[in-house]
């Protein structure tokens, strides 16, 4: 009860200094779809992986992992797009070309904070890492990049604080947080000495982080519900 | 919500302490518990049955004879003449029973019979004789050797006793070996040679192994996969062997083959070099015993063969816990007579390690060793004769029973007259019943009457096999039961003192989480009256920090964490480290909007000195990460101090050179960071720099000396010693008086860097604030001088880590005196902590 009043006010102080429109909203089965299509995306690049290329995450974690950022680079991109921020101002194709900076962007980001966790920086992880820190682009940054664009104070709120509002905010935030947490997680078996080959780097993580970001997604769709209900409550 | 005064909460968390201290000290009390152990040697008084009156007469007697008259003795006063005259022991580390004897009644998988077949012809032949041997916990070699040689089976804390000297004091078989005379040989591992130094007549200690000592110490684990580790350990060995088989100035031969355990160690039970090191150690049975079993040479007597090994293994190659596979250890028996008896069912028999002790010293007609706790196995002493057999079990009681005469002091002969009535209450076995005491006394008394009216008899030659059997049932049990009681006296322990303590433990836990709740209620409630942070009362770093002390402590549950500590300590205080990045963030502005608005200039300034120093934390942080690779399992990965070591020592002088220089400026400035430049100061600070410059000197000249023992080098680090300690101890003392004289208006500008959001009014708090300062510079200087200590006592490679960790202590220092947060402490302990 708490928590739902203070979220009204924050987004009624946004709305007063910062002069930007509501953020976008959408229903809940389109959101419900758009993170159909998403998950969807991983499964394909996953069984095209698998079973066209017969390449595991396990024993081929480089090519596994690129056909997942590859394959979901271009339903992500173009998928968020659509709900950009000021759709009057901003064009479909700059939300796109937002996006597309903000793959490389995110990758690096994402391969910085895993270096900073003790990622190794050896020749030989290289293309693992990068491969790896692509595929969190695109689960992480590149949906908000497409969403937000340039606006600090957006990714500041979504980001820094957590401060989700809106069904799109929503489908942005929890994936995203749920993925790196993931992450985290999955990076625990690592130093243990059970020689198995998924304590690799990136193996577990790469576990880990899509286990997160599914969790995400079914929170977001959730959170997405649960905001639409508010609103026609409100709204009556 | 509740609100709770200063002095309840003081004595609370007081209270809280004092409980957990009293719980720790009632936990560690029950957990190493102090058993008394009997120290000094078993003499001829062993061979006489434990009287009242102490036997101080005979062992002084012992002490004067030569070691031969001494060997003369025993074997008058034991009543059985040796069995053999010449012992070998092959300790084959790390060898399961299993794959020499099989499992519940099944013979070994096939690849091991194949191995092994000179070995299992042998046991075929029914000329060795095989137990799976139950070693104790912890199945590392170093106790387990103790554990066989002395039969007692040793606390964990028996280390702590001896400090100076790992060698073994308490009575043993090699000891008693060594005072009858014997002359003895060691091949292989090093241990033997640490724990019994000056023992051998001649030796060669395989220590290749730093590693191996290393894992061992970390209870063990996978090795790197070097061949020179699995085979090489063993050809020293047996290179040896030849030589020794055919000389005849030993009586004693200790062979320790180490490469099993290493194959375990690399590849677990199952792995490809297995097969290979089992026929290995087959071939060198099957030379030992064409050598010298089968056709001895002159002058050298009978030999005994015995092949233990110390412990087992588990799948993985691990060992060091108490599950059946690591403590399924082997003890093979080989001697040139051939036991007639049923060997496919002794093969399978269980016996405890510290059996063999017992069982070798009556075989070769030595004192059993004080502390032994096992009981002889009775299969090898099938040779002796009837009444030779009662005599080594009557020894054997005899030596448990004045253990446990030590263990229980209500057996002494005042309570229960055991020598009495030895001779009135006739040969019929008596129900025991009763506390400890009784009971044992009882059974003892059963077996030592039956056995002496026995005596009598066949004195009168009226000999009845059956008297004789109910007499060996008596002795074994009492035998079994003291050994029993014994053992558990060793391992066992106080549960409800543990459970108490770990009770009191967590009470006070609970305690004190409940306190930082409800300061964490007020704080939040009256300290801040930001909106979003009473909502939010959490916030992100504390849930962390929380948590984050939940998975360290169960982490600890699992051994593998624990090897690999240093990888969880570094991950927790990176993601501590970035959840600051995202806190300096959540108030960093960015809009230009509102870029002229001076407070959040001002704002933003601090949270980007912030980020840059959290980044500056995580880069050091990961340098740090890379230097080493520390732990068990990835020491071989490649990390930057290898690299460096390979790219010459000239790099690393350099290095270490550059990080002094930077250690030195950055103590001072940081020294001078708060602005005051009192003569004190100036003081301290031109102590630092000439230790620093000290060191540096040292350095410089030298570098290419390692252990440079001149004099010159020493008088420049005893200046260095005696600057510093000056340095540190003026600091501490002096200060205090010095500073209070500054003016409140002063202290606030030279505190601009501790604490900028100090409310006002404690500004006019002098004592505290000047206090502050104290404590600041008297800080600086200890890390300072610490540093520049670590820097000439650690090698030249570690000089950079040293730096990295100056900087990153400082850097976070500066980001919290920014911040100002309140969980600042919490952080700085992680720090601390993380430095090892």
């Amino acid at each position: 009860m708490d928590r739902r009043k203070s979220r009204e006010k924050t987004t009624a102080k946004d709305a007063s200094t910062v002069e930007t429109l509501p953020p976008p909203q959408i229903s809940a089965s389109e959101a419900f779809m758009v993170n159909l299509v998403c998950v969807f995306g991983l499964a394909v690049a996953f069984s095209i992986a698998n079973k066209g290329y017969s390449f595991a995450l396990v024993s081929d974690p480089s090519p596994t992992l690129f056909f997942i950022w590859i394959i979901q680079l271009p339903i992500v991109i173009l998928l968020f797009s659509r709900y950009r921020q000021n759709p009057q101002r901003c064009t479909y194709l700059r939300a796109v070309g937002r996006g597309m900076l903000g793959v490389p962007v995110g990758a690096l980001l994402n391969s910085l904070g895993a270096i900073a966790l003790g990622a190794p920086v050896t020749f030989q992880y290289f293309p693992k890492t990068v491969n790896w820190s692509l595929m969190m682009s695109l689960l992480t940054i590149v949906p908000p990049s497409c969403v937000l664009g340039s606006s600090w104070a957006d990714w500041r709120r979504i980001f820094a604080q957590t401060k989700a509002s809106g069904s799109v905010e929503y489908l942005i935030c929890l994936p995203a947080h749920g993925a790196v947490i993931g992450g985290w997680f999955g990076a625990w078996p690592m130093p243990l000495d059970w020689e198995r080959p998924w304590q690799e780097w990136p193996i577990s993580v790469s576990y880990g982080a899509i286990a997160g970001y599914l969790v995400g997604v079914v929170a977001s769709c959730g959170f997405v519900l649960a905001h639409g209900r508010s609103q026609r409550v409100k709204r009556d | 919500m509740s609100s709770i005064s200063c002095t309840k909460l003081t004595l609370f968390s007081i209270g809280a302490v004092i409980i957990q201290f009293i719980g720790l000290s009632i936990f560690v009390f029950g957990f190493f518990p102090v058993k008394p152990a009997l120290s000094g040697y078993s003499g001829s008084e062993s061979f006489r049955s434990p009287t009242c009156d102490n036997n101080d007469i005979a062992i002084h007697s012992d002490a004067s004879l030569s070691p031969h008259r001494l060997k003369l003795l025993y074997q008058e006063v034991s009543e059985i003449p040796p069995s053999y005259d010449r012992l070998i022991i092959m300790v084959i580390d790390g060898l399961p029973a299993e794959f020499v004897l099989g499992k519940n009644g099944q013979p070994p998988g096939k690849a091991f019979m194949e191995a092994m077949p000179y070995t299992q012809s042998l046991l075929a032949k029914g000329v060795a004789v095989g137990y799976h041997a139950i070693a104790a916990a912890p199945t590392v070699t170093m106790p387990r050797l103790k554990a066989m040689v002395s039969g007692a089976i040793g606390g964990f804390l028996d280390v702590a006793f001896n400090f100076n000297t790992q060698a073994y004091l308490d009575d043993n078989l090699l000891a008693q070996f060594f005072r009858s005379g014997r002359k003895m040989v060691m091949h292989g591992d090093d241990t033997w040679l640490k724990l019994f130094p000056g023992l051998f007549h001649r030796h060669d200690g395989v220590n290749s192994f730093f590693k191996r000592r290393e894992r061992e110490r970390n209870r063990s684990v996978t090795a790197t996969s070097e061949v020179k580790d699995t085979v090489q350990v063993d050809q020293n060995v047996s290179r040896h062997l030849n030589g020794e088989l055919s000389r005849d100035d030993w009586d004693f031969l200790i062979l320790h083959y180490l490469g099993l355990d290493h194959v375990g160690h690399t590849g677990g039970r199952n792995s490809v070099l297995m097969a290979s090191k089992l026929s290995e150690m087959d071939e060198v049975v099957k030379m030992i015993h064409m050598n010298t079993l089968q056709s001895p040479q002159n002058d050298q007597g009978q030999t005994l063969l015995v092949i233990v090994s110390d412990h087992g293994m588990t799948e993985n190659g691990n060992h060091g816990g108490s599950s059946y596979e690591e403590t399924d250890s082997l003890a093979l028996f080989i001697s040139p007579k051939n036991h007639a008896y049923d060997h496919a069912l002794s093969n399978h028999d269980t016996i405890f390690q510290v059996d063999i002790a017992p069982t070798l010293a009556l075989l070769f007609g030595v004192p059993i060793p004080k502390n032994n706790v096992g009981v002889l196995i009775s299969q090898m002493i099938d040779s002796m004769t009837d009444v030779q057999k009662l005599r080594a079990l009557q020894l054997n009681s005899w030596q448990l029973f004045r253990l446990l005469q030590a263990q229980l002091p209500g057996l002494s002969c005042r309570n229960f007259p055991c020598d009495a009535f030895v001779t009135n209450s006739g040969h019929t076995i008596s129900e025991c019943k009763g506390s400890m005491e009784k009971l044992f006394c009882c059974l003892y008394l059963n077996a030592a009457t039956a056995h002496d009216a026995w005596k009598a008899k066949v004195v009168t030659r009226s000999n009845s096999t059956e008297g004789y059997n109910n007499i060996v049932a008596a002795y074994h049990e009492f035998l079994g039961k003291a050994s029993e009681w014994l053992s558990h006296k060793a391992t066992d322990k106080p549960i409800n003192l543990l459970l108490f303590g770990v009770a009191a433990l967590i009470t006070s836990c609970l305690i004190l989480l409940r306190l930082v709740f409800i300061i964490h209620k007020d704080v939040s409630a009256g300290g801040t009256q930001d909106l979003d942070n009473y909502m939010k009362p959490w916030k992100s770093d504390e849930v962390f920090i929380l948590f984050g002390i939940m998975i360290l402590v169960i982490s600890m549950g699992s051994s593998s964490m624990i090897e690999e500590e240093h990888y969880i300590w570094h991950f927790l205080t990176s993601t501590i480290s970035l959840l600051f990045l995202r806190k300096a963030m959540q108030s960093f502005e960015c809009d230009k909007a509102h870029g002229f608005l001076s407070s959040i200039k001002t704002t933003n300034y601090i949270s980007g000195c912030q980020m840059c120093l959290v980044f500056l934390i995580l880069c050091a942080g990961r340098i740090l990460r890379g230097w080493h690779q520390g732990g068990v399992n990835w020491t071989n990965l490649p990390d930057i101090s290898k690299w460096l070591e390979q790219a010459g020592s000239r790099y690393i002088n350099l290095i270490q050179i550059a990080s002094c220089v930077m250690i030195i400026i950055l103590g001072i400035s940081v020294l001078y960071l708060t602005g005051s430049k009192t003569k004190v100061k100036m003081m301290i600070g031109s102590g630092l720099l000439m230790s620093g410059f000290l060191v540096l000197h040292y350095f410089m000249k030298y570098q290419d000396m390692s252990f440079s023992y001149n004099k010159d080098a020493i008088v420049s680090i005893q200046i260095f010693y005696s600057i510093l300690g000056i340095t540190t101890v003026t600091a501490v003392l002096v200060l205090p008086w010095v500073m209070p004289i500054k003016t409140p208006e002063m202290c606030s500008t030279r505190n601009s860097y501790i604490s900028t959001s100090v409310p006002v009014e404690i500004l006019n708090m002098t004592p505290i604030l000047v206090l502050k300062d104290f404590l600041y510079v008297v800080g600086c200087v200890y890390i300072t001088s610490w540093c520049l200590l670590q820097l000439l006592l650690q090698q030249p490679i570690n000089a950079m880590p040293v730096l990295l960790l100056f900087v990153q202590i400082l850097a976070s220092m500066l980001t919290f005196s920014f911040s100002g947060s309140h969980h600042k402490q919490w952080v700085e302990l992680k720090w601390g902590a993380c430095t090892l």
